[in-house]
């Protein structure tokens, strides 16, 4: 059922308020308390709140119109289409001069209800949103003279007498004794004729959902501090709560705490659950290894291979011979391009050894032989196998490429595999290519 | 290591300053010869007479100023105030005047004047005689403020207060005066800004004032009981606080609870608690806690005077929550 969006009385002798802007737009989807429009009466501005969730239709009202106070101005619709569309007319609006003298003022009645003036709930105070119907004065059916006590609300901060700002006679209450009911919401109709069937409804019977903070006036106002700490505090606004230093320690360790949001997991997130986001994450390397699966796979000869020459004249005038370390710094200088910012780390596997690189291709920055539990997950595994006799490998993708170095006559293969996620084809050409030029031509490496 | 009581070390203190420098002298109501005070002073006027050692009479505002104008013209004063509740009377000798003289003399001034007075409640003193003024005279700048915590404090403290060129306000705790701990026969002066660790520990750093430090070591003995290591900390000076140690210290255990027998609202607490947050923000895995003395007069009743201060079970209780992060608010 469309909940209507009603001009509100915001004080008790307006009768009019100025529509200063729109906040939402017809078809926008609406929360439950969402400012809906701004108005503006002779004391303030204020903004007016969505009573009900929904999207915004049938907008009647202009930025800029004088509107009587009670007039239907939108509908807040169960999809975005508008009322007019589904059969539902808005009513016409009758003219200001008629209204403008009256607190309540002519609003739509649903099928089932007889027509006439409308009674709506007013705003007793600014921050008001509800009242309370304490009492009805007045039975269906019966007869009133302007000026008649109609009922009695209570706000937080007082108990009034709502009078008929017209005579005539009460053909329908549509809210009962003790009911909570919203600012604006029409809560009696008066028609000038006797009403042949009057109605008498409570307002949850009309089908309006009160809103969830007015369904338990009886919670108490005022729970122990202890018990209200324990309570664990919910995230408003798509804002991750979590302590300062698990923060900071997800940052710096590359975890994802909204992975933890998605897995269930309660918030607030403290450091210790860091521990099981980590194994969230350990998780997912399984589709990263599916990816792989699609191996490439890169075959490249050297028929002359100039490396053994220049480490052997490395070691002479440098006194410098760290094989793997050499490499590690072709690989990685091959595997650089697009990785200018971003550390390589190079695994270099030669029989009953292992060493790892950190971007040993960078001299004022590198690290060699980094020890295993400093060292991220490698980028790339070189394998040496010039001194085996091995002559062909095809061993699968592994979590990162793998480049191998084999014995070939006087020369020397190397074979890249790499599953398809790792490297693009282009990038796995490049990379073999500028790791075979450098071992047949180290110099290159220099320049 | 011998043992004494606070009484004791604050007397010696005196004795020895005032042997070392003819210039220390001592004054206030009842200190010499109309009986002392909590027994601290007592034998001192015998020693070095009534010259040195003056009853005043009862007119806190007259001695303090008196006190001032003695330590502007060369005299290293230091005065008795009988309970740290008379500070109210001292405000303006001891805040406009002691405090600014330094300053607004263009340095041509100094105040080496030590306020010696005290702190805390449960003594069945009511309202007016067992209050917690710490905070207030921390506020104001000029003033250094030192809260020792037992004998060995006390006696270290006031020695350094007697020998700093500063206008400097000791509270003693008026129910520690009779507690002993070991202080050694040798002279020893605690320089002020430098806290105590007297306790490591892991999970949860205590920081605890005068007569808290008690009642922080109490409660991580609670709370290494269920596995929980806290750490407990005396700042021992709140003017200058030695931030580095309370920091490093969270930062090692990220949780902390700042306890002071001081009222809770503006107080020591949450000085120190906003700066622990201001400078260990990323190192916090839950929200400092203040604890001080509930935000009302001090009861005459014993039994509701026992409830407004913190306890060893109130700080193992709120110590316990912090660790199993129950008490992130949501914002």
């Amino acid at each position: 059922m469309p909940h209507e969006v009603i001009m509100p009385a915001l004080g008790m002798a307006q009768d009019a308020g100025r529509l200063v802007a729109w906040l939402k737009k017809p078809g926008d989807p609406i929360a439950e308390g969402d400012a809906l429009f701004e108005v503006e009466t002779d004391k303030a501005t204020m903004e007016v709140e969505a009573q009900a969730p929904g999207f915004l239709t049938d907008v009647r009202a202009a930025e800029g119109d004088d509107v009587p106070v009670g007039r239907v101005i939108a509908r807040i619709s169960e999809t975005a289409e508008t009322a007019e569309t589904a059969g539902a007319a808005l009513p016409e609006p009758s003219a200001p001069s008629e209204t403008a003298k009256k607190a309540a003022a002519a609003s739509a009645p649903p099928d089932d209800l007889p027509e006439g003036r409308s009674v709506i709930l007013p705003a007793l105070g600014m921050a008001q949103d509800t009242g309370l119907l304490v009492a009805w004065h007045v039975s269906p059916g019966e007869e009133v003279a302007e000026g008649d006590v109609l009922f009695e609300v209570e706000t937080d901060k007082t108990t009034m007498e709502v009078s008929a700002e017209a005579a005539g006679f009460v053909a329908a209450i549509l809210a009962e004794d003790g009911e909570e009911v919203p600012v604006g919401e029409r809560v009696a109709i008066l028609t000038a004729e006797k009403p042949t069937a009057p109605v008498r409804q409570k307002r949850s019977a009309a089908g309006v959902e009160a809103p969830q903070s007015h369904e338990a006036p009886a919670a108490p106002k005022e729970t122990p501090a202890t018990e209200r700490a324990a309570t664990p505090p919910v995230a408003t606004g798509g804002r991750i709560l979590a302590s300062p230093k698990a923060r900071r320690l997800a940052l710096e360790e590359g975890l994802d705490l909204a992975r933890l949001v998605e897995a269930g997991h309660p918030q607030p997130f403290h450091v210790r659950d860091l521990e099981a986001l980590k194994t969230l994450q350990d998780a997912r390397p399984a589709t990263a290894a599916a990816a792989a699966q699609a191996t490439r796979r890169f075959n490249a000869d050297i028929h002359r291979e100039g490396f053994s020459e220049f480490l052997a004249w490395a070691a002479e005038s440098e006194g410098h011979a760290d094989a793997p370390a050499l490499l590690a710094a072709f690989a990685a200088a091959s595997f650089r391009s697009g990785r200018e910012h971003a550390p390589i780390c190079v695994i270099v596997e030669r029989f009953g050894e292992e060493s790892r690189h950190l971007d040993p291709d960078r001299a004022a920055t590198g690290r060699s032989a980094v020890p295993d539990e400093d060292a991220p997950a490698p980028d790339l595994i070189l394998r040496d196998l010039r001194h085996v006799s091995i002559s062909s490998v095809e061993l699968g993708a592994e979590d990162a490429p793998v480049l191998t170095i084999m014995k070939r006559g006087e020369g020397l293969a190397v074979t890249l595999e790499c599953g398809a996620g790792h490297l693009s084809a282009a990038a796995a050409l490049e990379l073999v290519s500028g790791f075979t030029g450098r071992l047949e031509e180290p110099l290159r490496h220099l320049l | 290591m011998r043992e004494i009581t606070l009484s004791q070390a604050v007397n010696e203190a005196i004795a020895e300053e005032m042997r070392r420098d003819p210039t220390v002298f001592l004054m206030g109501e009842d200190v010499a010869e109309a009986g002392t005070p909590f027994k601290v002073l007592s034998g001192l006027v015998e020693e070095f007479g009534t010259e040195r050692v003056i009853d005043t009479p009862i007119s806190e505002p007259g001695f303090v100023g008196l006190a001032v104008g003695a330590a502007m013209t060369g005299a290293r004063p230091v005065v008795d105030l009988m309970f740290g509740d008379f500070i109210y009377l001292v405000m303006d000798q001891l805040c406009n005047q002691a405090a600014k003289q330094h300053y607004m003399s263009g340095g041509k001034l100094q105040v080496p004047m030590v306020l010696r007075t005290n702190l805390g409640a449960t003594r069945r003193s009511a309202a007016q005689h067992s209050q917690s003024l710490q905070a207030i005279v921390a506020h104001i700048p000029g003033l250094k403020v030192a809260l020792p915590s037992s004998a060995y404090e006390a006696k270290g403290l006031m020695k350094t207060a007697i020998r700093d060129n500063n206008p400097v306000v000791i509270f003693e705790d008026k129910l520690m005066y009779q507690d002993k701990a070991p202080v050694p026969e040798d002279e020893y002066l605690i320089p002020f800004g430098e806290a105590a660790v007297l306790r490591e520990g892991r999970d949860i750093t205590l920081i605890g004032t005068s007569s808290m430090v008690q009642v922080a070591g109490k409660a991580a003995d609670i709370l290494a009981n269920e596995g929980i290591s806290a750490e407990v900390i005396d700042p021992r000076t709140i003017v200058p606080l030695d931030e580095a140690t309370l920091l490093g210290s969270v930062k090692k255990t990220s949780r902390a609870i700042v306890i002071d027998e001081g009222h809770q609202s503006y107080g020591v607490t949450a000085e120190i608690a906003s700066r622990l947050n201001e400078k260990a923000f990323y190192h916090l895995d839950a929200p400092v806690l203040r604890m001080g003395a509930m935000d009302v007069p001090v009861p005459f009743s014993p039994a509701l005077e026992d409830l407004t201060v913190p306890t060893p079970e109130k700080v193992a209780d709120a110590a316990r929550r912090l660790c199993a992060g129950e008490m992130i608010h949501a914002a």
